[in-house]
């Protein structure tokens, strides 16, 4: 192989994301569902039992008959929209992150997601969290049995390219360190008892977030005799945060959620 | 195909064994050998271990109470080095004995197969050395089991409480350091025990099944598309080899051959997914030697590679790739021109980072000689994916028995297998080399998304019947970032499925680590940990 000189082997430069208009969403992601504004008058049985987590639902005497999707469940598999590709497709933009479980669910597409970047929320969320711990934010990341999916995205928060240490975040190694639990999978029996104890030795004020559609809702492994249906069975959860798993710009957007919350509360 | 081998071993274990065997059925590779008595199980499964030269590849237990047939077990052997063929050694136990003799002592590897058989059916090997609960931790009822036919899926059991007896290292200076099941960085939930004289590792026994989240069983009450989805979430990194496992077993079920092009593009998207996930353990290996300036760079393309994955399948983790039948995302022409260029500027990115790595003396010596893996106790645990290949065991299910399009990229030449040969046997199976061949690997996936690249036009898949023969199974199997993944599927009635089992990479490699560790210092388990790349959800499921 040709010698090559030292500045080609160490630098790349600054890689780290300074505006998300560069570094966009591809336009072919899954982020999650949308319904268009006709009404639906096809077979609604039939879209309903297309989705393998029963995130869509539909009040009963509804006339013309709405469908609304709980995000804590859904998965962007994408079945419902090959159903009925008329009425529901699935759009780029993620779901967003929300306070309150019955925020998850929405009839028609119109929550108002942040326009912001993840550089400025990263600077709003620096700033918040200047003004209430003086220094940072520290997380805590405990896996109660999920598939390591959500896993990546958490570790990718890290990485250069989102590199969430700038604006005072950081992970920590003991629950005792930190201010926040990152919470993710369905809680399995098996790790029931140890998400406690860590939930215990958090020292408060505490906020728990709920990371992914497993951790809200038991996603696609549901409520069986292995696992108990979202973290919220086990400990009290703050912010939800959607998505399978939901990508670094969500994630942050629920910290900010979530540092909102604390500041909001009075600590 | 592979019929000439199949004959082969027929013969040979028919000539040796025709009064004990019932009768003997093939399905496509797969040899099934019905057996008559249970009490010969030893002597078979020693028979096709020891003398036919196989690796034990998993163990399957059915309850089929409700046919008539009881309990059914099934052992199955694999065979490598060109002949495709899988060993099924089959019986059934009745209502009443619900026990069988153990094979561990003759293969080891099947050890965790029977406690996680005795866990999850209640029946018992009987001379299995280590007969302490598996997969149902200490807080589960003892006469819960979860797999047979009449235990509902939601069941709630109530917490009981009782100990886990871990193996006690005695005697003076001996500390215990527990760890886990709550790590101290982004890891999965798993519990280690170490038992340390000074700094020294004399014992490590890892405690797992956290994340037992009751997949196999939950498979049951599934519709067959949405197990697909179920299947590429028994590890979120490994999606697309799982999915191609199981869908392959429903394909052979349904006797349908994928189109060519299919096969290519699960075959591209299943090396982008080795790519991105190898760059993370050697990004891995760099943090956890403190070199954090090598694990950003790596980590920088993972996060390309990541976002290639997004652009060509709408997930960064390569979700919803495949369906039954082919795959749901098409590669087009301007895919392939994205593909080609952002691989052309990673690989030359990657190949500076890896000779500023390999330039680093202190880098280099924290790998060297820590965790070595002895060749006899990889090949004793059935170690399968890296860490066999870097101990110069040359198991690799893409080479062994050939699925999508891998019988493309063969090793041709005689001198090109001379080459892989040699440097196979010069493998040490420390850190160092495990390092090694995830590059080396890296390098292979490159070639093998180029030469896939060049796309067949027939289509993107096969419509498979309506409705799905009742009660046929069949094995499907790829090769993850791990090593081998095997799914064996039983379909049900009315299109349902009946048993799932998954064993993956993990399951088997697992074990290892208590011996890659020993004599080892404790600063360097992290170490060893992410060169072995394990998944705890996939070996939990």
């Amino acid at each position: 192989m040709k010698k090559k000189s030292d500045k080609e082997i160490l630098g790349n430069g600054i890689e780290t994301v300074r505006d998300i208009d560069n570094w966009h969403i591809s336009s072919n992601y899954k982020g999650s569902i949308s319904f268009n504004v006709e009404p639906f008058n096809g077979n609604t049985e039939q879209v309903l039992d297309s989705c393998p987590t029963r995130a869509l639902s539909t009040a009963k005497d509804d006339k013309p008959v709405t469908i609304s999707v709980d995000h804590g469940k859904c998965i962007m598999c994408g079945y419902c929209s090959q159903i009925a590709p008329e009425f529901i497709t699935i759009q780029s933009k993620p779901a967003s992150p929300v306070k309150l479980k019955k925020q998850l669910s929405e009839y028609s597409n119109s929550q108002i997601q942040s326009e912001k970047s993840f550089e400025e929320i990263g600077n709003e969320l620096r700033e918040k969290i200047k003004k209430m711990f003086g220094r940072s934010l520290a997380i805590r990341e405990v896996d109660a049995g999920s598939c390591n999916g959500c896993e990546i995205e958490i570790t990718a928060l890290n990485n250069p390219i989102y590199d969430i240490e700038r604006f005072g975040i950081h992970f920590v190694a003991s629950p005792r360190h930190a201010d926040v639990l990152l919470v993710t999978g369905p809680a399995s029996k098996n790790m029931e008892s140890a998400l406690l104890q860590t939930y215990e030795a958090t020292p408060g004020p505490k906020i728990v977030i709920a990371v992914g559609a497993c951790a809200c809702s038991g996603g696609i492994f549901g409520d069986t005799y292995a696992t108990t249906g979202g973290i919220d069975k086990v400990v009290p959860v703050d912010v939800y945060i959607p998505g399978c798993p939901p990508r670094p710009e969500v994630l942050i957007q629920g910290l900010l959620l979530a540092v909102d919350r604390m500041i909001t509360n009075g600590i | 195909m592979n019929k000439i081998w199949l004959e082969k071993y027929k013969k040979e274990i028919l000539g040796k064994f025709e009064n004990k065997i019932d009768k003997i059925l093939e399905n496509y590779n797969e040899l099934h050998l019905f057996l008559k008595n249970e009490k010969d199980i030893p002597e078979i499964c020693n028979y096709i271990y020891n003398d036919l030269d196989t690796r034990l590849v998993t163990m399957i237990c059915t309850d089929e109470r409700k046919l008539g047939n009881g309990f059914v077990i099934r052992h199955v052997f694999g065979k490598e080095n060109g002949e495709d063929v899988f060993i099924f050694v089959t019986l059934k136990i009745t209502d009443s004995i619900l026990s069988y003799p153990s094979i561990a002592m003759a293969v080891p590897a099947a050890t965790l197969h029977e406690r996680e058989i005795q866990d999850m059916f209640g029946i018992i090997p009987t001379n299995n050395p280590d007969t302490r609960p598996l997969v149902l931790h200490d807080h589960w009822d003892k006469d819960v089991f979860p797999l047979r036919k009449d235990f509902d899926l939601n069941t709630k059991i109530p917490r009981q409480e009782r100990e886990y007896s871990f193996l006690k290292v005695q005697g003076e200076g001996i500390c215990e350091i527990p760890i886990g099941p709550v790590h101290a960085g982004i890891i999965e939930p798993g519990h280690f025990r170490f038992s340390v004289m000074g700094e020294n590792i004399i014992n490590l026994e890892t405690r797992l099944f956290y994340a037992h989240k009751g997949i196999e069983k939950l498979a049951e009450s599934m519709k067959i598309e949405d197990v697909l989805l179920l299947s590429e979430r028994i590890s979120g990194d490994e999606s697309v080899a799982n999915s191609i496992a199981f869908c392959q077993s429903i394909e052979k079920i349904a006797s349908v051959t994928i189109p060519k092009r299919a096969q290519q593009i699960r075959t591209i998207f299943g090396e982008l997914e080795r790519l991105y996930n190898h760059m993370g353990s050697l990004a891995g290996i760099s943090s956890d030697v403190g070199f954090p300036f090598g694990s950003a760079r790596l980590n920088i393309l993972k996060e390309r590679l990541m976002k290639l994955n997004e652009s060509l399948s709408g997930s960064r983790i390569l979700f919803g790739v495949n369906r039954i039948g082919g795959v749901r995302c098409d590669i087009t022409d301007e895919d392939k021109k994205i593909i080609t260029e952002s691989l052309e500027s990673i690989l030359s990115d990657f190949e500076n980072i890896i000779i500023l790595l390999n330039s680093k003396s202190s880098f280099i010596d924290r790998l060297k000689d820590t965790g070595i893996i002895s060749k006899q106790f990889a090949q004793d645990l059935g170690v399968v994916g890296v860490a066999a290949r870097c101990v110069g065991i040359g198991v690799d299910t893409r080479r062994d028995h050939p699925y999508s399009a891998y019988l493309l990229h063969r090793k041709e030449t005689p001198q090109e297998v001379m080459q892989h040969e040699i440097s196979m046997q010069k493998r040490k199976g420390d850190v160092l080399s495990r390092f090694e061949v995830r590059v080396q690997e890296v390098r292979e996936s490159f070639d093998i998304i180029r030469l896939s690249l060049n796309l067949e036009n027939d289509g993107l898949y096969i419509n498979i019947p309506q409705n799905l023969e009742p009660f046929r199974s069949a094995l499907g199997y790829a090769e993850s970032h791990r090593g081998q993944t095997v799914h064996w599927v039983m379909t049900g009635e009315n299109n349902s499925i009946f048993r799932y089992k998954v064993r993956t990479a993990s399951f088997f490699n697992w074990p290892i680590i208590e011996q890659a560790v020993l004599n080892d210092i404790v600063p360097d388990f992290p170490l060893v940990n992410k060169s072995l790349d394990l998944s705890y959800s996939g070996n939990d499921l």
